[in-house]
């Protein structure tokens, strides 16, 4: 066996954009458990769908590696955007939304918890547990911006506050946010 | 608003999570441009999350690396394949060989013109020997047709030629087995000796060998000979030039 390889950001990047299998592999190794996370903090009652949405993001790099721009953020940045924006596509999907009707779960955005008791408690993790920590009003602006995809305008109309309330709160909230990760 | 302002807006942390608009994308990208510090900010809280991130993963499925790679080395051989240029590959060999089938079918079409062409003239010709043989045969059938033997006199001794003679209705038919090439101004003209005179039959050429053709009727005769004439034949035989003659075996 031969020495763990590790890459820096730099030349994993570049060995991805060569299309080297052995670095998409460690960035599977690396990052796979950090990108489920997030997936899970959005897709919250399906571990399986969460899989394979796991999967579809992980695709989609290595495709759309050639359009990563170093100049616009870090390559996690860039995966966690990808991740994010899958799981919300999936949330929003017609088959999704079925099978939550079916289910018939109590929705409640505003609280951003169900009482459901999975397996494994996907609701107090990541970013979610740092939003708990936010005033109220906050909390419920960014669960609705980050883990369910509105748009501001949508926010504003859903909740019957000024756009320009919207943005600030967001803008603030995310600053407190910064603050906790430090 | 200054560079100091615009960090502690928030505009750094919505758009690292991807809550800024278009507009605030491009300015903030138009921003880091020309400021370096504002990279340095964005940068930090990006480690900050990606830091927060990892210690907060949560272990995927086992069977999804699995898959993933699965997937990815299948696109991989494709994205091979495309790129060489297998399309346009795949479109030139159609493209050649279409043209190929093209000249082909020509050439195919051609020769079965021809064959076909060839065919018709060879069943012409054997309907026609058909009907003749078949005109002979009748005339042949009937007793009093009698059969002469030509044979070649010393002047041309490998010439051989038949002669069927109906004495019923006086029909002369005339079989060439081996007559040579003449010139092309010269043709065998047949006679038909009656009583110490010549009478023509006709003429005919050497390259009308082994068909039967029709000859002029003649009641009497006691003998047949065949001279080389001019094209067209003449009144008179020239006797130099007799070729072939066979006599009648039966008196009359």
């Amino acid at each position: 066996m031969g020495m763990p390889i590790t890459y820096t950001e730099q030349e994993l990047v570049s060995a991805l954009k060569e299309r080297d299998n052995q670095a998409f592999a460690f960035l599977y190794d690396h990052y796979a458990g950090a990108l489920y996370s997030i997936i899970r903090q959005i897709i919250t009652d399906n571990s399986e769908l969460a899989g394979d949405v796991l999967q579809e993001v992980f695709i989609n790099i290595w495709r759309k590696i050639e359009s990563y721009d170093q100049t616009k953020g870090r390559l996690f940045t860039w995966m966690l955007n990808i991740a994010r924006n899958a799981s919300i596509d999936t949330l929003r999907s017609k088959s999704y939304q079925n099978a939550q009707k079916n289910q018939e779960l109590p929705e409640n955005v505003y609280k951003g918890a169900s009482n459901q008791t999975t397996q494994q408690n996907v609701d107090n993790i990541g970013l979610k547990k740092v939003i708990e920590k936010l005033k109220p009003e906050h909390r419920v602006l960014v669960e609705l911006a980050y883990f369910k995809g509105f748009t501001h305008e949508e926010i504003a109309e859903m909740l019957t506050i000024p756009l320009g309330t919207v943005k600030t709160r967001i803008r603030n909230a995310l600053l407190q946010l910064r603050e906790y990760l430090k | 608003m200054n560079l100091k302002e615009y960090i502690a807006s928030g505009i750094i942390e919505s758009y690292v999570m991807g809550l800024a608009s278009e507009t605030e994308r491009a300015e903030f990208e138009q921003m880091c441009a020309q400021h370096p510090e504002l990279v340095a900010e964005r940068r930090k809280f990006e480690e900050s999350l990606e830091t927060y991130a990892s210690e907060q993963a949560v272990r995927p499925p086992t069977e999804v690396k699995a898959k993933i790679l699965k997937a990815i080395i299948t696109m991989e051989s494709s994205t091979k394949l495309r790129g060489i240029g297998l399309l346009r590959f795949v479109a030139a060999a159609a493209v050649i060989l279409f043209i190929g089938m093209v000249v082909l079918y020509y050439q195919v079409n051609q020769q079965n013109k021809e064959l076909a062409n060839t065919n018709k003239e060879l069943l012409d010709k054997v309907n026609a020997d058909e009907v003749t043989i078949n005109k002979i045969k009748r005339e042949v059938s009937i007793p009093n047709t009698t059969i002469i033997s030509m044979v070649g006199t010393k002047r041309a001794p490998q010439s051989a030629a038949n002669v069927y003679w109906d004495s019923t209705n006086s029909n002369v038919y005339l079989m060439v087995t081996n007559m040579p090439q003449l010139p092309s101004d010269k043709q065998y003209q047949l006679w038909a000796l009656i009583d110490k005179t010549q009478k023509s039959l006709g003429v005919f050429d050497a390259t009308d060998q082994n068909i039967i053709l029709k000859m002029d009727s003649t009641k009497k005769a006691q003998a047949f000979a065949i001279t080389i004439e001019k094209r067209g034949g003449k009144p008179h035989p020239t006797l130099d030039s007799l070729t072939t003659m066979g006599k009648i075996e039966l008196t009359q």
